[in-house]
């Protein structure tokens, strides 16, 4: 619940990706994770989210470390306590928008009409309630994002990771999704995002600026350029 | 509780993604539909000629030994023997004496005198085959009458010329006069006839190879009428034939009785007869020959047909597998929204066993239909029992769990970042 530590160090044979990345998020933070390809920054998402566990170091996730943890016990974590947005919204093609944002609650073991109402008034403040029934391919790609914001909602996570979430959109729907993005740090949401857009970025109080496995920068994103 | 909804859940989600490609779905399931339809139809067919044949056998009464005069090889061979009076073969009266002492259980035993004659009606005249026996031939060889009544043990001890004709022969006899109370002539002699059996028992057109020609008289009568001797005619020379008994059935009290009996009339028979002039005929054992054939028989169609199914079920391990690799990732995604491996191996191994369980119940619904197709218009008996109809769709559910397994666990094996970035 407290906080979100993050002791990471990982070498390999072939690629290393980080090499000894020390983070620390606090609860209620928006942090915009830089940097050019191949600096970690997904690295640094998935064992974020639980998708990996690292090599070498430790994660405490609110005080737990996860870095032990085995296949089984990650899949819970992920389920209750992450929610993904992904830069190709990644929806489920076959099933239709509520049933997409019901998704972690069916692993969750939520009983159907109890999920059907939640991820309805999900849609609802994402502001689809009236496009329930339809699929993803029939929604515009900021549509699309918006259901996946939903979705990555419905556990009501502790920590919301996005990897660029706006990569996929034009400016003026990066814009509507990047609101609400704000609109969910208001409301207290743990924001940790992946971007090579100074301007997406600035929406964050905080980045993180990697360059080949280490933290570059860390610190508030100012109006102009990041500095040591 | 909670997981059988969550069983629920997944069952839902395999019916909605099965449902998505319905062709191919469908298409997967006819390869086990046709494999479940195949192994009910051949069992069914299979298990309709085996009650036929045990039919057959058990009308000859599976508590009865049979035992029957045969002409011994030798002698076939050698046709005439050369005019040294009479052929004389067979058991006898002695024998059949010595035999009811021995064999332990013996509720009735009938002999049967057996001679071809012709039978004559107005102006009609046709062979029949005489059959001098005793008022018990009726419960031992179960036959009913369809008018009239039994030759009596009275008509035995009188010596009356009374007969009994089996259904087939009055008709051709009578057409469509009542027969009951007619008189005839059977080998010149005159005999009223006082019933008429009820079509005749496959079993005894099958023992003897004789058409449905039967005139059933006393034993006493058949023997003051035409006695012992049968006379053949081969090429303008005469052979004569002695033949006390032409057959004794024995009723047994079980099937027991019937074993030990067997033993005990196959040890004793050889004593006082030198060459294979008998031969025993035990229904009970005939069953068991029977029952032990159409059991291999069944496994012989069973492992034809599971051909198919295996077929089936390597056509929904492709498929299962397309769709994996299809799906990547959709895994990718539900893994990083919380599913657990197991979760995967079961979404897929659900919707793997939905399809065969659907096509399996198709399969059964076809299954039986055909059968009674084959039954309605071609007249071939056939038998669905109840495991026949369960073997196969247990096969089908297997075969879904079987081929589901390898594709399922490959999903679940995947990595959820390396599904995720899967294009």
């Amino acid at each position: 619940m407290e906080n979100i530590w993050k002791t990471y160090q990982l070498g390999s044979v072939g690629v290393t990706a980080l090499r000894g990345v020390d983070i620390r998020i606090e609860q209620g933070e928006y942090v915009a994770v830089m940097g050019p390809s191949g600096s970690g920054k997904s690295t640094l998402l998935n064992l974020l989210g639980c998708l990996d566990r690292p090599e070498r170091g430790s994660y405490y996730l609110a005080g737990q470390d996860v870095s032990t943890l085995d296949d089984g016990q990650l899949s819970e974590i992920r389920n209750k306590k992450i929610g993904f947005v992904f830069q190709s919204f990644n929806l489920i093609a076959q099933l239709s928008i509520v049933e997409n944002i019901e998704v972690p609650l069916f692993y969750q073991g939520v009983r159907r009409h109890r999920r059907r109402k939640r991820s309805i008034e999900l849609a609802g403040l994402v502001g689809l309630g009236d496009r329930l029934e339809h699929h993803p391919g029939e929604l515009s790609g900021g549509e699309q994002q918006r259901v996946a914001i939903a979705r990555a909602l419905a556990n009501d996570p502790m920590i919301l990771l996005a990897d660029e979430p706006t990569g996929n959109l034009d400016s003026s729907t990066s814009d509507e999704i990047l609101a609400v993005f704000d609109e969910l740090h208001r409301q207290g949401r743990t924001i940790v995002m992946v971007t090579h857009e100074q301007s997406v970025a600035q929406h964050a109080q905080r980045c993180i600026h990697l360059r080949d496995g280490l933290v570059e920068s860390d610190g508030p994103c100012g109006g102009d350029h990041v500095d040591r | 509780m909670s997981w059988t909804f969550k069983i629920l859940d997944i069952l839902r989600l395999g019916f909605h993604s099965l449902g998505v490609h319905k062709v191919r779905s469908g298409l997967t399931a006819l390869g086990v539909f046709i494999g479940v339809c195949g192994v009910i139809s051949m069992l069914a067919i299979n298990q309709g000629a085996s009650a036929e044949a045990q039919r057959t056998i058990q009308a000859l009464g599976s508590d009865n030994i049979i035992i029957n005069s045969v002409k011994p090889p030798q002698r076939v061979q050698t046709g005439s023997s050369g005019g040294r009076g009479a052929l004389c073969y067979g058991l006898t009266l002695a024998d059949v004496e010595c035999l009811r002492e021995a064999m332990p259980g013996i509720v009735r035993s009938v002999i049967v005198h057996r001679t071809l004659k012709y039978a004559y009606y107005n102006g009609r005249n046709l062979p029949v085959v005489v059959i001098g026996t005793e008022p018990a031939y009726r419960y031992v060889v179960k036959m009913n009458l369809a008018g009239g009544r039994f030759i009596s043990d009275a008509d035995v001890l009188r010596h009356k010329p009374y007969c009994v004709l089996t259904l087939g022969l009055a008709e051709r006899l009578f057409g469509f006069v009542d027969p009951v109370g007619k008189c005839i002539r059977i080998g010149g002699e005159p005999f009223v006839v006082v019933g008429v059996l009820t079509r005749l028992p496959q079993s005894l057109l099958a023992q003897t190879g004789q058409a449905d020609n039967y005139a059933i008289i006393p034993i006493t009568t058949e023997r003051d009428r035409f006695g012992e001797y049968t006379v053949m005619w081969t090429k303008g020379s005469a052979v004569f034939e002695r033949v006390e008994i032409s057959q004794v059935i024995f009723q047994m009290a079980d099937e027991n009785a019937v074993i030990d009996g067997v033993a005990v009339a196959r040890n004793v028979l050889p004593r006082t007869h030198a060459e294979m002039d008998y031969e025993t005929v035990v229904p009970l054992e005939l069953i068991e020959q029977k029952k032990k054939q159409m059991f291999l028989w069944n496994v012989m169609l069973v492992t034809i047909a599971s051909v198919s199914l295996l077929v089936g079920g390597i056509g929904i391990m492709n498929i299962m597998l397309a769709t994996v690799v299809e799906r990547t990732r959709e895994i990718g995604v539900r893994r990083a929204l919380g599913a657990k491996r197991l979760d995967i191996v079961a979404q897929f191994l659900v919707e793997s066993v939905v399809l065969t369980t659907i096509g399996g119940a198709v399969g059964i619904v076809l299954g039986i239909s055909f059968p009674w197709l084959i039954e309605r218009f071609l007249g071939f008996p056939t038998v669905i029992s109840a495991w026949t109809l369960i073997l196969p769709f247990l096969m089908a559910v297997l075969v879904g769990l079987v081929s589901g397994l390898y594709p399922a666990m490959r999903a679940a094996a995947l990595s959820p970042i390396a599904a995720l970035r899967h294009e």
